[in-house]
């Protein structure tokens, strides 16, 4: 995928026009990096992401990510090379974990030495052994939340949209993830969009640059240093409090 | 639900299925010896096969025309789909002898396209394609709307998660929405089979001949009495229950699975 004559891989404006909030934010992430979305409930940092995926179709504005235009028009969600994990991991309840995993694999690459060798070590990262042959419809929502990481990761993917990908799990396996995604994001080379409402979580998952959203709108944008000595509204100050 | 309360409950449910069952005790009335002669038996056996084969065939059409339209409607926007499910409601409503006089009117030789028909050589009275045609007419608007509801049940987040894992549309809908609507299918297509198999009001008008069950348990009827229909109406239940049973046992299995 070819990048940006200025090497942003993702370029996008969304407008999205909703009857309670009116989203209109721009952004752009390089190769390889990561940037957390900021803000109180209802801020519209979700519908920013489900823009980008093309979960919602934005009422204005573009996204490109590399060559590829993504809107307008709208690409078909098949041919989105974007990974999108939500707080509902949406496994398919008819299959096995092993086989949520292996879904978008192309038939031609389920028998790759490497496509297995990273199947594998995914499993074994997020600690999936144990429920590997298990019936989705039966695992713990915190399972469904590390079988959905190992699904969106398993095609590696150039972008990586993260809607509070760690509700439910415990601190440590979450501090253990984050090292994960950090480093995958630095070794395969991903792009990574995170949204979280816990300011240390999303921290640590996007340590380089930060978007505050209020009411649809981007009130701050730099890195954490930046956003926690100056923050711009008092309710970010409160969010931001716990760092 | 407290022991108490669950044998009441099922107090009531053994009341309401023997409300149910109660006109069958009619089969024990003392109507005379049963009639299963050779005159008898014949024309029944003849009318058994047409019943499942051309029946079967019918469920083949209707669901390789109904299950795309149903995927069809149960994506559209709520005024359009409104507007399918009325079309569909209409071959229900009508009363099952009006709608088989409808069907010889439009699809016989009198008709536009059965005159049109008639000039390829197709024609629609009193064969197999009458039979079979008035069939999938009548159990149809059931099975889509049956299929609508089970499609409508599969979370459309998780048909789009699947999209963009790489699938398809096509895929999408073989691999998750099919899969995981099976059962509600299953259970449309098992109302379909019900209303087709035993339909006589519109078949009796389109397709006289051949016999189909129905048909024949009102010619044993008028020809023979009461003793001639009772042994039809046993086989009658004996081949036409067990496929929308199978289904229930299925999907009862799903169930507790």
């Amino acid at each position: 995928m070819c990048l940006h004559s200025d090497g942003a891989m993702l370029k996008a404006h969304i407008i999205k026009k909703r009857r309670e909030l009116n989203v209109d934010v721009s952004l752009e992430l390089k190769k390889g990096r990561s940037l957390g979305l900021f803000g109180a409930s209802g801020a519209g940092k979700s519908t920013v992401l489900a823009c980008i995926a093309g979960i919602e179709e934005p009422d204005g504005g573009y996204v490109k990510l590399g060559d590829l235009q993504l809107f307008p028009p709208s690409l078909p969600l098949h041919k989105r090379p974007v990974g999108y994990l939500t707080q509902e991991p949406g496994l398919f309840p008819h299959l096995r974990v092993s086989e949520n995993i292996s879904f978008g694999i192309p038939r031609k690459l389920a028998t790759d030495k490497e496509q297995i060798q990273w199947i594998e070590m995914l499993r074994d990262r997020l600690q999936l052994g144990s429920l590997w042959h298990a019936p989705a419809a039966l695992i713990s929502g915190g399972q469904a939340r590390r079988v959905g990481l190992a699904r969106m990761l398993a095609r590696k993917p150039p972008l990586v949209l993260l809607d509070e990908p760690f509700a439910g799990l415990d601190r440590h396996l979450v501090r253990e993830l984050i090292d994960d995604l950090v480093l995958w994001s630095r070794t395969l080379g991903f792009s990574m969009i995170a949204v979280d409402h816990q300011a240390e979580v999303l921290r640590r998952l996007c340590p380089q640059e930060v978007i505050a959203l209020e009411d649809g709108k981007i009130i701050q944008r730099g890195d954490w240093d930046e956003l926690c000595t100056s923050p711009a509204t008092p309710l970010l100050r409160s969010l931001l409090a716990a760092l | 639900m407290k022991m108490n309360h669950r044998w009441i409950a099922r107090a009531g449910a053994t009341l309401f299925a023997l409300a149910l069952l109660y006109p069958f005790t009619a089969l024990f009335a003392r109507i005379g010896p049963w009639q299963w002669g050779d005159d008898i038996r014949g024309p029944a056996m003849s009318s058994v096969r047409v019943s499942l084969l051309l029946t079967g065939l019918a469920m083949v059409i209707i669901v390789a025309v109904g299950t795309p339209v149903a995927a069809y409607i149960a994506r559209c926007q709520t005024r359009e789909r409104l507007l399918w499910q009325a079309v569909l409601l209409v071959p229900i409503l009508l009363p099952p002898l009006a709608l088989g006089i409808l069907l010889t009117l439009a699809y016989g030789p009198y008709g536009t396209v059965g005159s049109w028909l008639e000039h390829f050589g197709v024609v629609m009275t009193n064969n197999a394609t009458a039979f079979v045609s008035t069939q999938v007419y009548v159990g149809m608007g059931y099975y889509v709307l049956g299929a609508v509801a089970a499609f409508d049940a599969v979370p459309l987040m998780l048909q789009k998660q699947a999209a963009l894992l790489g699938l398809t549309p096509l895929k999408v809908f073989l691999r998750v929405t099919l899969p995981l609507s099976r059962l509600g299918l299953a259970v449309a297509l098992s109302i379909a089979w019900v209303r087709a198999i035993g339909e006589f009001g519109a078949v009796v008008v389109t397709a006289y001949y051949p016999a189909g069950m129905p048909v024949q348990l009102w010619v044993n009827l008028q020809s023979f009495g009461l003793p001639a229909v009772m042994p039809l109406l046993v086989v009658f239940l004996a081949v036409a229950l067990p496929l929308p049973w199978l289904v229930h046992v299925l999907a009862q299995r799903r169930r507790h699975a």
